[in-house]
Parts: C-alpha cells; sequence; structure tokens
C-alpha cells in the first residue's frame, strides 16, 4: 500500500518569496513524475492562494508566515495554504462561481480582481476553508489523472 | 522578468521572459503603461518565454489593453505556452484578447 508522504514549507509574507515555494512544487512533481498540465494546475492553484493571503490576509505587510503543506499520494496531490492574518469572510468561498464570459466592448467586464478563489476552484477538485484559534487554513485536493498516479521506483 | 523592446513601422514589440507574477506586476506595468503612454498604442506582447503567469500576471495585460484603448490602439498577444493559454482560457479572456501564433499576422492585425 502506497503511503501518504507530507511536506510542510514556509515563506515570509512577501511576492518575491513566492516563488521559492514553486520550485519546490516543481520538485516534488518530479519525484511524481506529474504531467506538465497537472503541474500548471497545481502551481497555479498553489500561487493564487499564497497571493491571496500575502494580498488580502496580511495586506502586503512582511515579516509574516505563510505555511505550505503538501500531501502527496499516488491518487491525489493535496495543498493546505496557511496564516495568522485577517480571515476570509465565510461567505467567500461558497460565492466563487467561476468565471462570466467577459463582453469584448465593456472593460468592466475584463477584471480579475479577487477572482484567485474561482481560479482555484477550476484547478482543483476540493476547496475548504476553516479557522480554528487564530489559524486561517485554506485545504485543496486535486485528484491526479490515471497515467500520473504511480510513484517514483 | 526580462523584457525586451524593438519597434517595427510604429508598432512597439515587448518580449517578455520569465514569471509574470505578482513579484514582477510593478515592474512590468509600470514598463508596458510607459510604452504605451509614449508610442502609438499599438502593441505586440510576446509570451513565448512566459512560462507562468498568474491572475496579477494577467491583470497587467488588462490594464495594459484597456491603455490602448484609450489611444484607439489594440494589443496583440504573440506565442503563448500552453500553461498562458490555459490560463487565459480559464478565465475567458481569450474572447477579449486577440491571439496569434505568427508575429507577421500580429502586426497584420494592428496595422
Amino acid at each position: 500500500m502506497a503511503m501518504t508522504r507530507i511536506i510542510s514549507l514556509s515563506i515570509e509574507s512577501r511576492p518575491e518569496c513566492i516563488e521559492l515555494l514553486s520550485r519546490a512544487l516543481h520538485g516534488l512533481c518530479s519525484l511524481l513524475r506529474l504531467p506538465a498540465e497537472e503541474l500548471a494546475k497545481v502551481e497555479l492553484a498553489m500561487v493564487e492562494a499564497v497571493n491571496n493571503v500575502v494580498e488580502h490576509a496580511y495586506g502586503f505587510e512582511p515579516a509574516h508566515r505563510v505555511w505550505v503543506e503538501f500531501e502527496l499520494t499516488p491518487e491525489r496531490f493535496g495543498l493546505r495554504v496557511s496564516d495568522r492574518g485577517q480571515a476570509m469572510p465565510p461567505e467567500r468561498l461558497a460565492s466563487a462561481r467561476g468565471f462570466a464570459d467577459p463582453d469584448p466592448a465593456d472593460p468592466d467586464t475584463w477584471t480579475l480582481r479577487t477572482r484567485g478563489l474561482e481560479i482555484i476552484k477550476a484547478c482543483m477538485d476540493e476547496v475548504e476553508y476553516q479557522v480554528r484559534d487564530g489559524v486561517n487554513t485554506l485545504s485543496m485536493s486535486r485528484t491526479l489523472a490515471g497515467a500520473a498516479a504511480r510513484q517514483s521506483a | 522578468m526580462v523584457l525586451t523592446h524593438r519597434n517595427v513601422e510604429g508598432i512597439d514589440i515587448i518580449a517578455l521572459a520569465g514569471r509574470l507574477v505578482m513579484a514582477d506586476v510593478p515592474q512590468v506595468r509600470q514598463k508596458l503603461l510607459t510604452t504605451v503612454e509614449q508610442g502609438s498604442g499599438k502593441l505586440v506582447l510576446d509570451l513565448a518565454d512566459v512560462g507562468f503567469m498568474d491572475s496579477s500576471g494577467l491583470s497587467v495585460l488588462i490594464s495594459v489593453f484597456k491603455a490602448t484603448r484609450l489611444k484607439n490602439g489594440d494589443v496583440a498577444l504573440l506565442n503563448l505556452s500552453p500553461t498562458v493559454r490555459s490560463l487565459i482560457e480559464l478565465t475567458r479572456l481569450q474572447q477579449v484578447f486577440s491571439i496569434f501564433d505568427d508575429e507577421a499576422a500580429a502586426l497584420a492585425r494592428l496595422r
């Protein structure tokens, strides 16, 4: 039976630090032999989640911590992004329902502001948000396509 | 992120290389908006070497597109990587942007 493997990392709440998480994710995904299209979706979800923490939870204040936990199994890729900043309104996740068609003639419909959650929900199969003891955690998981569900030798 | 600028018959062409993410947004937005402001408002963005973009990076492209419209210009996106194309299609903005795989076709669109 395949073992679940978990790795936890943390960065300072600065945009410049987010690439460090992407570099780590690429390394983990090469271990899993994850296809490029799967990696792209997981990376986009992770970056959007951490962007949200840096911008909304910490208001671009540096010197706070963002924790990211990766949970790897042959069948699924799990991510937990946690912070101790401003919590997201509880209704926000449920109200993220995808993208409407933009009107090429109406620039007001082209906005992407606060759409990170929509992108995350499009990239991951399960997304949950929890606030407990002052820690906000966005948990996400993606079931891996059959060809990806194998471990390295 | 590295930006390389040239001009062909009054049309600005900027090639971006690297990751277009939150950390790069201030620098890239300023450079692109300055180019639009000082140029004809017609701009080709060559994204062949942009391997990853997040929503904040995509917001920069939207800002630049709006700025060109204010000058009666336009933007053409050139050579999207699969990852960048996927983000644009996910957000349905392929309905707004003009997207090309060939520079000559992009220039023809803007002439």
